[in-house]
């Protein structure tokens, strides 16, 4: 019997997130610290003819002026695996903290640190600048035309961001020539933001060769290692911590965040103060990164029977200005596109693609939902040339355990087939589906499917130490960025080694003290972390044990750790007096744990979503969407439900209303809360979790993330439900009033002239 | 040109010299240390600062200092009493409705208001209502309103 495993164990930061008291990077305050203000390009693509930051250097109260010319001319990548890519994968080396070139609006072009940010920002003003403007590129299709010009042609003659990646499984050719039917589209896919409530913010402190930063970063290590690069500082003598809350991450603050960690650390090291920067919601919006928009081309083929045979993807990602996570997203894409149903016959090949738009990098589901939502569209396509159910269609070609798939690391578990099922029963698919009727108000109901990855094992590494009065600390380099995953780590760390769960401490979120980790993202934390601890408490309750019998004089084999105390032998022993008469005799209890093997493991889910169509306004409602996740055994499933819901919420946004809009000038055009429209309470519909246990048995005590996989499925689910209701299959998302309207005339248009009363794609 | 700002925050008499443009969220963060309202936005668009004034929900980003100068103020830091919790806090904990937590000081501010203003349980519906200008990226919107759901039943019983 576990006592704490699959418990609904409280949050451990509850009772400060509920006062107040929880601390994030923009409490931050430093004594003596000075402010910073950015000075941002107001073109797409220019060249800084001429820098004058006299009058601003001038102003009183200004102690430094960053720009390309005083700070270090070091190209780097902005992200936390900049220096782990997969084998054959190389990052994007193309940007600097300032450069001369300016390549999306909102660009860095200098930064000042002052006294208040009034005169920060007043310097600003100051600083004259000669632009020469460049043309500039906003679509990828049009930068990969012949003549394009270069957005980063000092460093390659290409706009390809760190490559393109391919997956070849069978021959692809063959087996489309053998396919009984046959579907092929190209999906068009919106900017989303992450738009997390914490704006970017840091705060650097350069003292005595010494560099402190505090980040909301997903990655302290990571984050460190690039400033490491950055400034050639030696590493430890920088330290990057989390304050330790994190206003919401989702992906966007996986190493810098809008670069405001190099800016303070150059300002701070120019000045000789502390200096914080906070970013206005303007400029998170048009500076960090995005979910990646972009094209995305399928091709799927089935025989008679329904099997699926050969299915060729090729997907045209837009990185905007830098590459950031570019090549991992379009892998990523490649990846989860090919590893849901069982084909044959594979091509992929995808890129990240620069322009001169705000670049896009990490966002919760990392290319996943972009290859879901065209795959699922293919899926349903050929449901309807079959004649097969589409949850049928699904469940006679999902991966099965063990398959062939293209992909280097094996399918170890799965229960997608469950979560289809009970995605599609509790939506009531067999009442609902194809009922939608005539009149105005059409429902519908639809159903998406798909997995994720929860890896980077081999990149988690944590030390456990039992402190002298008995309780236990953990030491991980991981974050704590909203997801609760701290508390589930506490239950698996008190499970693994016999205490209770309130002797135990996990110090996180600060490189200084914590052996390296990658960070909090990739759906890895509970998995990875958790692998890691149980090896570690595995092996320091060993060592606990085989003490106390030496000390007791008995075998350690009759010995456990129950409820914090050491029992079995001729008497009962504490832990913290074991602990404090070990350093006596020179024994001092601590472990490491570190993946022996890169392990990487799959999450499933299915979403089902019932829609009401507006026929004359255009205007979707989603009144429920069930979200049936396969994360293996769920470590505490009230947590579990909350990042499914979360997703859900997400998922909902981008199919239905998140869209950032740039214009011909490669302006960002909603930049603010009041113009990009996140889902509200009033948009939130019924979301009901469902957790399908399975058992994983690489996971700790069985289990697999769940983190990103709560919106990966679920733009396709709406979509299809929407085409349900009108019969109108959409090609591009959000499925916003206009755009549905336009779709729906469109198709009236043309199922009149065509007279075939069938779906019709609408781009 | 700096002021003396006078009125009450969190039950006690505040009185202070700032700048006569200062935002109250400025004021309540960068002068007075009360770092529990929270900046999501500062253009009145996201509930994250929200404060209550003389009873009433205000975004505290978009509220000059002065324009409520001689009122009473409450932050998240005035809701708990005497080192106890509020009921509001208490099932927010106990549910652990929130994720990242940024939204939730807003959010509390909130649901105090509306619940104080109702002479009656709050409907799901007015649940709803109370937190529609809070915005909340991480999604815990329906675990607010079970939380407070469940509070009222406790209140009830
Ligand atoms: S910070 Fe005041 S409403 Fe967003
Ligand atoms: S809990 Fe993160 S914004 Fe609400």
């Amino acid at each position: 019997m576990k006592r704490y495993i699959s418990k609904n164990q409280k949050r451990s930061d509850a009772l400060s997130k509920v006062t107040g008291e929880a601390t994030y990077t923009h409490d931050i305050v430093v004594p003596g610290m000075l402010f910073a203000k950015v000075l941002r390009s107001p073109h797409a693509h220019a060249r800084i003819r001429k820098l004058d930051v006299s009058k601003a250097a001038a102003l009183p109260g200004v102690k430094a002026v960053a720009t390309w010319e005083n700070t270090p001319r070091k190209l780097f990548n902005s992200t936390g695996m900049m220096a782990f890519l997969y084998p054959g994968a190389k990052p994007a080396m193309d940007e600097y903290i300032f450069d001369q070139m300016v390549r999306h609006v909102g660009d860095e072009v200098a930064a000042v640190a002052a006294t208040s940010e009034e005169i920060a920002a007043e310097a600003i003003r100051l600083i004259e600048v000669e632009y020469e403007p460049l043309p500039a590129l906003l679509d990828p299709l049009d930068a990969l035309e012949e003549d394009a010009i270069l957005i980063h042609g000092d460093i390659q003659d290409n706009n390809i961001a760190s490559g393109t990646h391919t997956i070849r499984q069978g021959d692809f050719e063959k087996g489309w020539a053998e396919c009984d039917v046959t579907y092929e589209a190209r999906v068009k896919l919106p900017i989303q933001k992450q738009a997390q409530l914490e704006t970017h913010a840091a705060v650097a402190e350069y003292r005595n060769g010494e560099l402190t930063v505090w980040s909301p970063t997903q990655s302290v290590h990571g984050t460190k290692y690039i400033l490491a690069h950055i400034f050639d500082m030696s590493a430890g003598n920088i330290r990057v911590m989390n304050p330790p809350y994190v206003g919401g991450a989702f992906g966007v603050r996986v190493g810098f965040g809008g670069k405001a960690e190099g800016i303070v650390s150059c300002l701070s090291m120019l000045s000789g103060y502390p200096v914080k920067l906070v970013l206005t919601r303007e400029e998170d919006f048009t500076v960090s990164d995005t979910r990646h928009s972009g094209y995305v081309d399928i091709k799927l083929g089935a025989k008679a029977d329904g099997r699926f045979h050969a299915f060729g993807m090729n997907a045209y990602l837009n990185t905007g200005a830098y590459g950031t996570h570019g090549i991992e997203v379009a892998a990523c894409l490649g990846n989860m596109a090919t590893s849901t149903y069982r084909v044959p016959n594979i091509f992929f090949e995808g890129a990240s693609i620069y322009t001169n738009i705000v670049p896009a990098g990490a966002f919760r589901g990392f290319g996943n939902p972009q290859a879901v939502f065209a795959v699922e569209t293919a899926v349903d396509a050929l449901a309807k040339k079959l004649d097969i159910d589409p949850v049928e269609l699904r469940l006679k070609n999902r991966i099965r355990v063990n398959d062939e798939w293209p992909l280097s690391y094996p399918c170890s578990s799965t229960a997608l087939d469950e979560c289809i099922k009970q995605a599609a029963a509790k939506i009531g698919w067999s009442e609902k589906r194809g009922r939608a009727g005539q009149g105005r108000f059409r429902r519908g109901v639809g159903l998406g499917a798909g997995t994720h990855f929860c890896g980077y094992d081999e990149l988690a590494h944590v030390s456990l130490e039992l402190e002298t009065d008995g309780s236990l600390s953990v030491f991980t380099g991981n974050s704590e960025i909203g997801t609760g995953h701290i508390t589930s780590l506490q239950q698996i760390t008190a499970e693994s080694f016999g205490c209770e769960i309130e002797q135990v401490n996990i110090k996180y979120g600060d490189t200084r003290g914590t052996p390296y980790d990658v960070g909090c993202h990739s759906t890895r934390s509970v998995f990875a972390i958790g692998n890691a601890i149980s090896m570690a408490a595995g092996e320091l309750k060993e060592q606990v044990l085989q003490y106390a019998a030496g000390a007791m004089g008995c075998s350690a084999e009759a010995l456990s750790i129950e409820s914090g105390r050491v029992r079995g032998g001729p008497e009962e022993m504490d832990l913290g007096q074991l602990a404090r008469d070990g350093h006596i005799h020179k024994t001092h209890f601590s472990a490491e744990g570190k993946s022996k093997e890169a392990v990487t493991v799959t999450p499933w889910e299915a979403h089902a979503a019932e829609v009401e169509v507006d026929t004359l306004t255009g205007m979707v409602k989603v009144l429920k969407v069930v979200a049936a996740h396969d994360v293996g055994v769920a470590i505490n499933p009230q947590l579990v439900e909350g990042q499914i819901e979360g997703g859900v919420v997400i998922g909902i946004g981008y199919a239905t209303r998140e869209e950032m809009s740039i214009n011909e000038k490669g302006e960002v055009y909603n930049s603010s809360y009041h113009t990009y429209m996140l889902p509200t309470f009033a948009d939130t519909p019924e979301i009901e979790p469902v957790i399908v246990e399975s058992y994983e048995p690489r996971g700790p005590y069985g289990a697999k993330g769940v983190g990103e996989c709560g919106l990966v499925p679920t733009a396709a689910a709406i979509a299809a439900a929407v085409e349900d209701a009108t019969g109108v299959r959409f090609l591009e998302i959000p499925l916003t009033p206009q755009r549905v309207l336009d779709g729906l005339q469109a198709a009236c248009v043309t199922c009149q002239a065509e007279k075939e009363g069938g779906t019709i794609d609408v781009e | 040109m700096q002021k003396i700002w006078s009125g009450t925050i969190n039950g006690k008499k505040i009185e202070k010299s700032i700048e006569q443009s200062m935002t109250l969220l400025h004021f309540l963060r960068d002068e007075l240390s009360l770092l529990g309202t929270k900046v999501g936005c500062e253009s009145g668009d996201c509930g994250a600062c929200a404060v209550i004034i003389d009873k009433k929900l205000f975004n505290s980003c978009i509220t000059p200092a002065f324009a409520v100068a001689g009122c009473e103020i409450t932050t998240i830091e005035g809701l708990s009493e005497n080192g106890q919790l509020h009921p509001i806090q208490k099932a927010l904990l106990d549910t652990g409705s929130f994720q990242c937590g940024y939204c939730m000081p807003g959010m509390c501010m909130a649901l105090k208001c509306a619940m104080d203003a109702a002479e009656h349980n709050l409907t799901e519906e007015e649940i709803r209502e109370a937190i529609s200008g809070n915005l909340c990226r991480c999604g815990s919107y329906s675990l607010v309103v079970e939380a407070i759901s469940l509070l009222q039943e406790v209140k009830k019983s």
